[in-house]
């Protein structure tokens, strides 16, 4: 990952031009609406990633970074749009500059082009999650199981998994598929077999009984053993071998096939009418249908997946795993079509077993038509059969099923009319033949009986083969399943225990017990916190929406913790942490500070108070913070600077624009007093509609400072601590002092408070003004780290310090 | 920093290494498969696993 040094934005988004220097540290960036706060978060993520979040995904259609991404003035000129980012990368030690242009959002130029530079800032390029904006932050929180796995997973990047499970899966039914085949092979052999040598089982002794009995005729010398080597036709001359033309057999294989036809008609009737009636369902619910047409058509979708663009639709996504994601959940959500699907290509599957053992009762009979002459009937047996393996086929997918409803309703074997009546004139045929002398009858016999032991062994061992198959891709997918079920629970516990962690954190002070739970199921991800200790619900059943936001940020930070471990080193905010309600916001501040010291945090906030709060807590400071005054058009963000705010104020006095500088002041004092009012625990006149004057704060803000003052000395007093008794001795005199020249004597600074005429007041009337205020807010500053002091904790408060602890006065005094 | 896919990757086919159902040579292909974050197709798995026994010497 990265640290930011600085960016270099020109003509993106709404901005013109801007340098920040983020000095590789947390940094605030605040101003109201529309002040261009998200416009540098978009050009950083940009800079970084090539895509900008906010023009993808959910709700964006139409927008893009080619056409969005310049400034509205630009748009014909996206070359003139580009983002310079300077970056440290902490894991290579090396520092580097990424410059982006909108017109090529995929070739950045990397200075220097290292090789692990370019692979650094490549990783970095596939994390867009460092983004996490206000509109996202609820996504992992308010929605459906299904599609929180979904988010979660591919901000997780577990998709990838879940791709090779699978794939494992479907190759487990194909090879399933592929052994019930060979089994029924297997069968079609050993009765093909079995009828040529009259014998009821495929016992070794009987198979020996019944050809040493014809090898006695020929004078051969008996089998003693039958072994995987034997053969039956052992001693024949090859020109004994010339036919296996055998008319017992002939005739036994044109009866068994005669008698198995009888059974025809009800063969696998049940499974047929199972298919029938499913399909039955499906023309009555359409909605099924489509389900079910689409869960196939996701299905072979999924297979073909290879890169951002869908197969099905040719629509681009932002990447890979978010296509696959969307596709999976589509697969997860239709259950109803899965058990249809499952139960028609089940039925599916037992016809095509007995559709099998038909082709192999055919298989010698269409031979012995051939070699009989009869050629109609061998044309017919021959289509027929070729029908059957077509129907094998279509009867292992949902698309061939669905076709197949009128022939399952009115048999799906389909015999051809003329089928009985041929089989039965062969069969005369045959039986006019003059029988086979009883050399001729052996020496045909031994023939057949080898060539179908030859083609039983065959099947066997074939069926052996796809039966190891069938073994090891069951044993890697259950091996798969068990390792991912143990890591994702490992990697759901860990975030869930981060996560409660964090939230806990933050809401110490009313749900210190707080816990929750992460349940991952097939393809949903159940998520359920505590409420009180009344028990695990929802998070939008009890919670505000304050504390589900809170949740929102926690989540995320949990899950970027688990991702990227010690390498966290980077994230946008952009006002998500306005999402933490104001009484946990100083807490959050030490939760990043606390659990996050490596990463830098780039926050954006509409709320001045809370920019100035991250000072006061000690997670930003004056230097690592910029705010914006306001914004337009032409000019992009107005940056305020606190630090020059008195620099500002003299500027425009020395060009003799009073105006400007009492405008200026007044803006300052009105957020300061605001600001201090909240982080002493100030008590102005209260006021229903909340809407303070300055007025009301500063006189209060003043009167709360005296009283802190009045405690700490107190307390260092029952602790004989003197040197923190001077200490804060001196800081109530330089209160007192600057509160002096603020006083309702000072009539120009009193005008100030209650009507605000400063705008025509003259320059040199003025600038007592401008030092009187300066001096007082002064005094409630850190001199070391800028920010200004606060008491901790806020209830009740027990110390009064700054962001660096360098004010740090206590305010218990000792007990009695 | 190894992905959670390479870890899960690294202990199945650990685990598949004690399986009497796998034998070698399909595990050197599947490892073959799986390495650098392939995403493998069930094609793909179906090649290996029909494999003969011990390799794909006929």
């Amino acid at each position: 990952m990265i640290k930011l040094e600085t960016a270099h934005i020109e003509e993106v988004r709404g901005i013109r031009k801007l340098d920040i220097d983020f000095k590789k540290g947390t940094f605030a960036i605040s101003g109201p609406n529309g002040s261009g706060k998200s416009g540098v978060i978009d050009a950083i993520e940009f800079g970084l990633t090539g895509q900008i979040g906010r023009l993808t995904g959910r709700g964006t259609k139409g927008l893009s970074v080619a056409e969005h991404g310049p400034h509205v003035d630009k748009t014909k000129f996206p070359d003139a749009a580009f983002v310079e980012l300077k970056v440290f990368l902490p894991a290579i030690g090396k520092t580097a500059t990424i410059t982006r242009k909108v017109s090529a959002p995929k070739k950045p130029k990397i200075v220097p082009a290292d090789e692990d530079v370019i692979a650094a800032l490549a990783e970095i390029a596939d994390h867009p999650e460092v983004t996490l904006s206000r509109r996202e932050i609820l996504r992992f929180i308010l929605v459906e199981p299904t599609k929180r796995s979904e988010e979660i997973q591919t901000l997780l990047k577990l998709d990838d998994i879940g791709q090779t499970r699978s794939a494992l899966n479907a190759a487990q039914n194909k090879l399933q598929a592929a052994q019930a085949t060979a089994a029924a092979q297997v069968q079609s052999g050993r009765n093909a077999l079995q009828t040529h040598l009259q014998i009821s089982t495929l016992l070794a002794a009987d198979v020996l009984e019944a050809v040493n009995k014809r090898r006695k005729v020929l004078g051969l010398p008996e089998i003693a053993e039958l072994t995987a080597d034997t053969k039956l036709d052992a001693g024949l001359s090859a020109n004994d071998k010339g036919s296996d033309f055998n008319k017992k057999s002939a005739l036994g294989d044109l009866n068994a096939l005669s008698e198995a036809a009888k059974k025809f008609p009800d063969l696998a009737k049940k499974q047929a009418a199972a298919i029938v009636a499913d399909l039955v369902k499906l023309e009555t619910d359409p909605a099924l249908l489509t389900a079910l047409q689409t869960r196939s058509l996701i299905e072979k979708g999924l297979d073909l997946v290879d890169g951002p663009e869908c197969p099905l639709c040719d629509m681009a996504w932002e990447d890979e795993q978010h296509l696959r994601s969307h596709l999976q959940a589509k697969l997860a959500k239709s259950e109803e079509a899965r058990k249809l699907q499952q139960s028609m290509l089940s039925n599916g599957g037992a016809i095509a077993t007995e559709a099998i053992r038909v082709i192999g009762l055919l298989v010698p009979v269409q031979k012995l038509a051939d070699t009989q002459g009869n050629g109609a009937f061998t044309t017919l047996v021959t289509l027929w059969k070729a029908d059957l393996e077509a129907l094998k086929a279509k009867l292992a997918t949902v698309d061939g099923l669905t076709g197949l409803k009128d022939r399952l309703t009115a048999g799906w074997l389909a015999m051809p009319e003329a089928f009985l009546k041929g089989l039965k004139t062969l069969t005369e045929k045959i039986e006019a033949k003059p029988d086979q002398t009883a050399t001729l009858d052996a020496q045909t016999f031994l023939t057949t009986a080898q060539l179908r032991l030859g083609d039983y062994r065959e099947a066997m061992r074939k069926n052996k083969a796809a039966e190891i198959a069938l073994n090891s891709v069951k044993a890697a997918y259950d091996a798969y399943c068990s390792v991912l079920e143990d890591e994702l629970n490992a990697l759901y516990d860990e975030v869930q225990e981060d996560f409660s962690k964090f939230y806990r954190a933050i809401n110490e002070d009313d749900e210190s017990k707080f816990t929750a739970k992460l349940t991952p199921t097939e393809g949903k991800l159940d998520f359920n916190v505590n409420f009180y200790e009344r028990g695990l619900f929802p998070p939008g059943a009890y919670h505000s929406e304050g504390h589900q936001d809170g949740m929102g940020v926690c989540l995320y930070l949990a899950l970027m913790k688990r991702l990227f471990g010690d390498q966290f080193t980077f994230a946008l905010l952009d006002d998500v942490v306005m999402s933490v309600d104001v009484g946990h916001r100083y807490q959050f501040c030490q939760l990043l500070k606390k659990h996050f010291p490596n990463t830098q945090f780039i926050i954006t906030t509409h709320d001045r108070l809370w920019a100035e709060q991250m000072k006061s807590a000690g997670l930003v400071t004056a230097k690592t913070s910029i705010a914006f005054h306001g914004w337009t058009i032409d000019t992009g963000p107005l940056v305020e600077s606190n630090l020059e705010i008195w620099d500002e104020i003299a500027a425009a006095l020395a060009k003799g624009k009073v105006e400007v500088a009492a405008a200026a002041l007044r803006h300052h004092l009105e957020y300061v007093s605001r600001h201090l009012a909240d982080q002493l625990g100030a008590t102005p006149q209260f006021r229903a509609d909340a809407n303070y004057e300055l007025g009301d704060l500063l006189p209060a803000v003043l009167a709360r400072m005296k009283d802190l003052y009045g405690k700490a000395a107190g307390a260092a007093q029952s602790w004989g601590n003197e040197t923190e008794k001077e200490a804060v001795g001196k800081r109530k005199t330089a209160l007192s002092t600057s509160a002096g020249a603020w006083s309702p004597e000072n009539w120009a600074v009193n005008k100030a408070v209650h009507y605000n005429e400063w705008a025509n007041f003259g320059k040199k009337d003025f600038e007592p003004v401008v030092g009187a205020f300066k001096a007082l807010l002064a005094s409630f500053r850190c001199e070391n780290c800028e920010s200004w002091v606060h008491v901790t904790p806020r209830g009740n408060p027990e110390s009064l310090r700054c962001g660096c602890n360098s004010i740090n006065l206590n305010l218990k005094p000792k007990p009695k | 920093m190894a992905t959670l896919q390479q870890k899960i990757a690294e202990k199945f086919l650990a685990k598949l290494a004690d399986s009497k159902d796998v034998d070698g040579a399909k595990l050197d292909q599947l490892r073959s498969l799986l390495a650098d974050g392939k995403k493998p197709k069930a094609e793909d798995l179906v090649r290996i696993f029909s494999l003969p026994a011990g390799g794909d010497l006929k």
